[in-house]
């Protein structure tokens, strides 16, 4: 197929609005569930230290006023749902979403990248050719927009899902059907299955397996016209199965079950939007319709869009460019789909020596950190080394000179006993933050095959 | 057809969404991140004496019996677990014989407070002492139990702050405080206070009982602790009888289960009440140097009236073995966290069995006095440091990811 042919082909209006319909408001509700949990304060406001991105340090809460930024999202959410300046609107919900994301990657999730990463897409597309309030304040709507502006989208979440999946190939989750053991096995109080099937070892395997080929797999089924109920069956158990299981995994699953409305059929979206529009028939009617959408500066999208899937497809592998073993050190782990894939847990204490003096002692990490952010330094090498030259700082501008900081760590991995996770004769002060490979990471001591 | 299974999709996300949340409350979050300490001094017999006959007051039913399954599935196919036998065994033959226990000294200690300020002669004074030391023992067993209600009135931070505040303290005296709610006064109340009101006020025996003959402040004071105390306490106890049942039903992973609270208080004790506060910070492990006047009964140690550090420090590490075995009163193990640990098939039960047994080593191989052996040979502290330091290791990492304890009341994807 000849690739201007394609970049020609048009697709019915609806299967964008519908699409923005179901991300405008499941951000809206996600932004409000967030709040209400009073997790704005607890998480951004309380603590004292913030863990940053690497070269995204100046990306801070804002004290009281960060519920602004919560309230600017849950305002654009809601204009991009309805379709209200869409443009500026899905431009401001990119921001401050990935602003809030940004501010601590205490809270790292791998969906919330997947909605920084959509709403950045979402940008480039008239999602509020049809349906919409701009149609009504313009008195035009559109039947057709580009057919690759709805690729696009299934593009990006067929990638979350097959890297998900090759992400599974490996000899700790299915030979071993490590994490699973260890989180079907804790899952004693679910009913019926919860005391039975899910403390045998053939149902931990099976899991496993049928995870990695459910990843690997449901977007080709949903792809194909033939399979594409069952797919759509499949995403929808999969995903309540999940919910179920893990409860703390929040918003996914009902994230990638909104994002597979995508893949039905035009003429699918097309009558779920007619029947729902029709209550508003009467405020549509001095809306003239036109055909086609008249795509502005498409090259420059199209140009934007092809270096942003280049990387998309790249930046997983990028653990290749470090030795040891990615579980163990986690150097390039974080977006790249790696979602529950691992059952990691840490003690990590770190001790100050004056370097004039040599004068010693031990942190008490209570007095800097909340539990959640303990939790969570305790075994990611990166949040180790950010923590590490905070705590020398603070004491270099207290009092003591010189200070180098050393850490005791211990991290157990999958199951295996834990084991001393940083070498403890380094000091941390010395080593740089950054991309470069952190030698003073031990080795796991074992091998994990496949990817 | 499509448009059933868009219905059927529709009533999916419906039920699914109405279904999820309840798990995920977010509640009281870092109830338990304040330092507690508490520590008090006996003239230095080595081991506690304290084991669990519970002196049968009210609710007491210690029914030796062990519910429900087993320690011994050495493969996970087919056969579960039961959790609720951990509970079970825990509330029966631990946790309620111990409050019993505990609760009776207290009735004591509390009687011969009063015996001492209407008379405050010497054989007074050292028959209100025994008490204070017997009871502070016994404290050691139950300090862990932060659930329920000794959670809600945070039992544990007014029984046992330490250091005890001189300079509050005096200021209550001189007040006649009797309202020892305020945060602040935590650390002038429990037995660190009762150490202060005991050893500290004056230097010698005689000094102390010359200043309750001659001001009545300070017995009014000290029968003000021992009512505060008594009556915390029998809140605490007294809710057992009705939340036992709760207790041994609550057996769901989620954050606010019984099951997971208990493995998240046992973890936080050792860490904190045991390793930290009475080994790790008067032996300067979290300062630049050490801070003997942070030990347990630090006033009983410093005036020279005996030495209790070492015991307190014993009876609690005797406390959590207890715990962690699922020791019943004749020492004979039961549904606990080392049977749940052999049921996962991992090998850290036996390790930190072992462990245990190595801290008695290295706590034993200290000094009586505290305060000598931090002046004289500090080292000794920080091996021992180290000794629980390794157990709390195996506890945080291993422990908790194969119970895989849910504790987040944040969404986390797992990694």
């Amino acid at each position: 197929m000849n690739i201007s042919k394609y970049l020609n082909k048009k697709q019915d209006s609806s299967s964008l609005a519908i699409f923005r319909l179901g991300f405008g408001f499941l951000m809206l509700y996600s932004t409000i569930r967030i709040w209400y949990k009073g997790w704005i304060r607890e998480l951004y406001i309380d603590p004292s230290f913030h863990f940053s991105y690497y070269g995204f340090e100046w990306v801070k809460p804002i004290g009281d006023y960060t519920y602004l930024i919560f309230l600017l999202c849950a305002i654009s959410s809601f204009f991009v749902a309805i379709g209200y300046k869409y443009r500026i609107s899905i431009i401001l919900l990119f921001l401050s979403f990935t602003y809030a994301e940004l501010m601590d990657k205490t809270t790292y999730l791998n969906h919330y990248y997947l909605v920084s990463l959509i709403s950045f897409l979402m940008i480039f597309f008239p999602a509020n050719a049809k349906f919409s309030i701009d149609n009504l304040i313009s008195k035009k709507s559109y039947e057709f927009i580009p057919k690759w502006n709805v690729d696009a989208i299934k593009l990006m979440i067929c990638i979350v899902y097959f890297y998900a999946g090759i992400a599974k190939i490996n000899s700790d989750w299915l030979i071993d059907a490590q994490p699973l053991k260890i989180w079907l096995t804790s899952k004693y109080d679910l009913p019926i299955f919860g005391g039975t099937l899910f403390q045998m070892d053939w149902v931990h395997v099976f899991f496993s397996w049928a995870g990695m080929f459910y990843d690997l797999l449901i977007a080709f089924i949903l792809l194909y016209r033939r399979t594409r109920p069952f797919g759509f069956f499949l995403v929808i158990t999969f995903h309540i199965m999940t919910a179920i299981l893990f409860p703390a995994i929040g918003m996914f699953p009902y994230i990638m079950i909104t994002s597979s409305i995508i893949f039905l059929e035009p003429q699918t979206h097309k009558k779920i939007l007619d029947r729902v529009s029709s209550i508003f028939r009467k405020y549509f009617q001095k809306v003239s319709s036109i055909s086609n959408y008249n795509f502005k500066k498409a090259k420059f999208s199209q140009t934007i869009l092809v270096i942003f899937f280049s990387i998309q497809l790249l930046f997983p592998f990028r653990y290749f460019l470090y030795p040891g073993e990615l579980f163990w050190n986690e150097q390039g782990y974080r977006f790249s789909w790696r979602v529950m894939l691992i059952e990691k847990k840490g003690f990590t204490e770190f001790k100050i020596v004056d370097g004039e003096t040599s004068e010693s002692f031990y942190v008490l990490n209570e007095e800097f950190l909340t539990e959640f952010q303990e939790r969570q330094m305790s075994f990611q090498p990166d949040f180790i080394l950010e923590y590490a030259h905070y705590l020398g700082d603070y004491y270099n501008n207290n009092g003591y000179n010189n200070v180098e900081v050393y850490a005791e760590s211990y991290v157990t991995l999958n199951g295996r006993e834990s084991k001393v996770f940083v070498d403890p004769n380094i000091d941390l002060m010395k080593e740089e933050r950054g991309f470069s490979n952190k030698e003073w990471i031990t080795e796991l001591e074992d091998e994990i095959k496949g990817f | 057809m499509k448009h059933l299974y868009i219905k059927i999709f529709i009533a999916l996300l419906v039920i699914v969404s109405c279904s999820k949340d309840s798990d995920e409350d977010y509640g009281q979050n870092s109830s338990q991140s304040n330092v507690q300490t508490t520590t008090n001094s006996s003239s230095g017999s080595t081991t506690g004496t304290t084991t669990g006959t519970s002196t049968g007051t009210t609710t007491g039913t210690s029914t030796g019996t062990t519910t429900g399954t087993t320690t011994d599935s050495s493969s996970s196919q087919g056969d579960t677990f039961d959790r609720g036998s951990i509970l079970a065994n825990y509330s029966e033959n631990i946790i309620i014989p111990r409050y019993n226990t505990f609760k009776s000294s207290m009735d004591i200690l509390k009687n011969s407070i009063e015996t001492f300020v209407n008379s405050p002669n010497s054989d007074n004074y050292d028959a209100l002492q025994t008490d204070w030391i017997d009871s502070y023992k016994k404290w050691q067993y139950v300090e862990v139990f932060n659930i329920s209600k000794a959670e809600e009135i945070m039992y544990g931070l007014k029984m046992n702050t330490y250091p005890v505040s001189k300079e509050r303290t005096d200021n209550n005296i001189d007040e006649g405080k009797t309202d020892l709610t305020n945060p602040n006064d935590w650390s002038a109340q429990g037995f660190p206070g009762l150490d202060y009101m005991l050893h500290g006020i004056g230097e010698t025996k005689d000094a102390v009982i010359e200043l309750y003959s001659s001001e009545s402040k300070y017995g009014n004071y000290l029968l003000t602790l021992g009512s505060v105390m008594n009556e915390n306490t029998i809140q605490v106890v007294d809710d057992w009888t009705t939340y036992k049942d709760v207790f041994n039903s609550s057996v769901d992973n989620t954050a606010t289960s019984a099951f997971n609270m208990m493995v998240n208080d046992f973890v936080y004790y050792f860490e904190k009440g045991l390793r930290t506060n009475k080994i790790g910070i008067p032996a300067g492990r979290f300062s630049s140097t050490p801070l003997p006047d942070k030990i347990e009964a630090y006033y009983y140690s410093k005036n020279s009236f005996g030495n209790l550090s070492k015991t307190l420090a014993l009876e609690s590490r005797k406390g959590v073995e207890e715990l962690f075995l699922g020791l019943n009163s004749d020492g004979v193990e039961g549904p606990s966290y080392k049977s749940y640990l052999d049921y996962l098939e991992t090998e850290i039960g036996n390790s930190v069995k072992t462990k245990l047994e190595e801290a008695t080593l290295s706590l034993n191989d200290l000094q009586d006095n505290f305060l000598t052996q931090i002046a004289e040979n500090n080292t000794l502290m920080l091996v021992a440091f180290d000794a629980l330091q390794t157990i709390v290791v195996n506890l945080k990492t291993d422990m908790l990811s194969n119970f895989n304890i849910a504790v987040d009341y944040t969404d986390a994807d797992g990694d």
